[in-house]
């Protein structure tokens, strides 16, 4: 048994020390090939489509809900952005979330104001977003990160209690870019909209704590 | 004792398994399978170029870039570049300064900011939009493909929030621009579709209806920077409906289109 363990161990350095100059030997040999190729590179003209460009951005995010009268939950949802230029991007966020039981219901014990069903919270949101602020942070003294707050505006939609009512999205958030094209994202997001559940239309504002992360492509 | 001359199986197929991982490992690196294209290198032409560390304005300049001195470009994002310089420094240069430097072939980038209809051909197209929906308010998302300078193909799906109902449209159609050169572009568009109209809870029990939808629509494109474009239009929503009489919506949208 020792020895054929001594056999791999000796066995798998050689294989590798052997086989690799092959490899490498095959990369070398198309070096020579190179001015050639490096020659018809540069008769081309450089235009922007062969550059990547990376105005995407793809999140997910968790937070807090607070859904007015109904207590407050997890919500856990998913963004998309595009950003037009330094300073404007346009955004789509799409949560869920379920809302708890009123006071009311908790109090009276028997009063169920809606069904598990009804209690089920979605929400999207279109918007329109600012970055300000621009700068970095410095986690030590050579490494920074580049951050900036932003602010949203929006409209959309909420799905709740059998309905959907037309919502305004206010936000606000701290952005933290780990790398260029990774990034944290603090923020909170206001959503508000008018619901008749109680009798009379009242305005609710159903505010969201949030941590989320994205990617840029 | 005589042994065996070759080595067992289980050792060969290790170290094979061991080969091939380094090698694999080492590939995109020599020959770079990710990443087929070559790099993109400018030279600078003017005495001088900021390096930012993000790609804004306000983030600081932490370079300075030489006359004549070689970089690679790697990426664009929302108006800025990000190079590398050959000692591997990085950082964002503004997308203007690109007429401040060469290509190999010793002339200035095309980084243009005219409107561009060929930038658009052959591309998908997304876009979000709000609207008056008859009474009620509508949001959109479309998905599109330019296929020729003029059309576009476009799939949508539409929800609406009333006071006494909501409703859902799906819808495909056909866009026509005529002038795809201009920078603020009109179009028509002839769609077809289906809505869904659930009257709301709190209301007396009334049944959904589903029925066929005909659209025309007529509205403009402007362009805002590379690629990204205002739509605004106006549609004409008629709606077969199983009753005596069709019903017409009007419909105003308003939002923003993406080519990627």
């Amino acid at each position: 048994m020792a020895s054929w363990l001594q056999r791999v161990f000796l066995i798998v350095p050689v294989c590798t020390a052997l086989l690799w100059p092959v490899g490498s030997a095959l990369a070398q040999a198309d070096d020579p090939l190179e001015p050639m190729v490096a020659a018809d590179i540069k008769r081309r003209t450089i235009k922007e489509d062969m550059l990547d460009s990376e105005n995407f951005e793809l999140g997910g995010y968790v937070g807090a809900l607070g859904i007015e009268d109904f207590g407050s939950n997890t919500v856990l949802g998913l963004s998309l952005a595009y950003h037009i230029n330094e300073d404007f991007f346009v955004e789509a966020i799409y949560g869920v979330s379920e809302a708890r039981q009123t006071s009311y219901e908790l109090l009276s014990g028997a009063v169920e104001l809606l069904t598990d069903d009804q209690r089920e919270l979605s929400y999207y949101s279109l918007a329109v977003g600012y970055k300000v602020l621009p700068g970095q942070v410095f986690i030590s003294r050579k490494l920074a990160f580049n951050t900036h707050f932003y602010v949203t505006a929006g409209v959309g939609n909420t799905e709740f209690a059998a309905n959907r009512y037309a919502t305004y999205t206010l936000g606000a958030g701290y952005k933290i870019y780990l790398s260029d094209f990774f990034a944290v994202d603090i923020g909170m997001r206001d959503h508000l909209f008018n619901h008749q559940l109680f009798g009379a239309s009242r305005q609710t504002n159903n505010f969201e704590g949030r941590l989320g992360l994205s990617v840029f492509f | 004792m005589p042994k065996r001359a070759f080595v067992s199986p289980p050792v060969a197929w290790l170290s094979a398994l061991v080969w091939i991982l380094a090698a694999v490992c080492s590939a995109p690196a020599q020959a770079g399978w990710f990443g087929s294209e070559p790099d993109i290198v400018v030279t600078v032409s003017s005495a001088y170029l900021d390096v930012y560390s993000g790609p804004g304005r306000g983030y600081p300049i932490h370079h300075a870039l030489e006359y004549g001195e070689p970089i690679t470009l790697l990426k664009s994002r929302a108006g800025w570049i990000k190079v590398a310089t050959g000692r591997g420094f990085e950082g964002w240069i503004k997308r203007e300064d690109m007429q401040y430097t060469l290509g190999p072939d010793g002339q200035v980038p095309e980084f243009t900011d005219e409107y561009r209809t060929d930038a658009v051909v052959n591309h998908f197209e997304l876009g979000a939009a709000l609207g008056r929906f008859g009474g009620a308010d509508s949001v959109t998302l479309s998905l599109g493909y330019r296929f020729t300078r003029h059309l576009t193909l476009e799939a949508s799906y539409e929800q609406q929030a009333g006071q006494y109902s909501d409703s859902e449209l799906l819808s495909a159609g056909l866009l026509h621009q005529p002038f795809p050169e201009w920078r603020v572009s009109p179009f028509l568009r002839m769609g077809a579709g289906v809505i869904n109209v659930n009257p709301s809870a709190t209301l007396v029990d009334t049944e959904d209806r589903e029925d066929s939808v005909l659209q025309a629509s007529l509205g403009v494109y402007v362009y805002l920077s590379r690629r990204f474009f205002l739509r605004a239009e106006y549609i004409n929503h008629h709606l077969l409906t199983t009753r005596k009489t069709n019903e017409e919506v009007s419909e105003w949208r308003v939002g923003f289109n993406a080519f990627f």
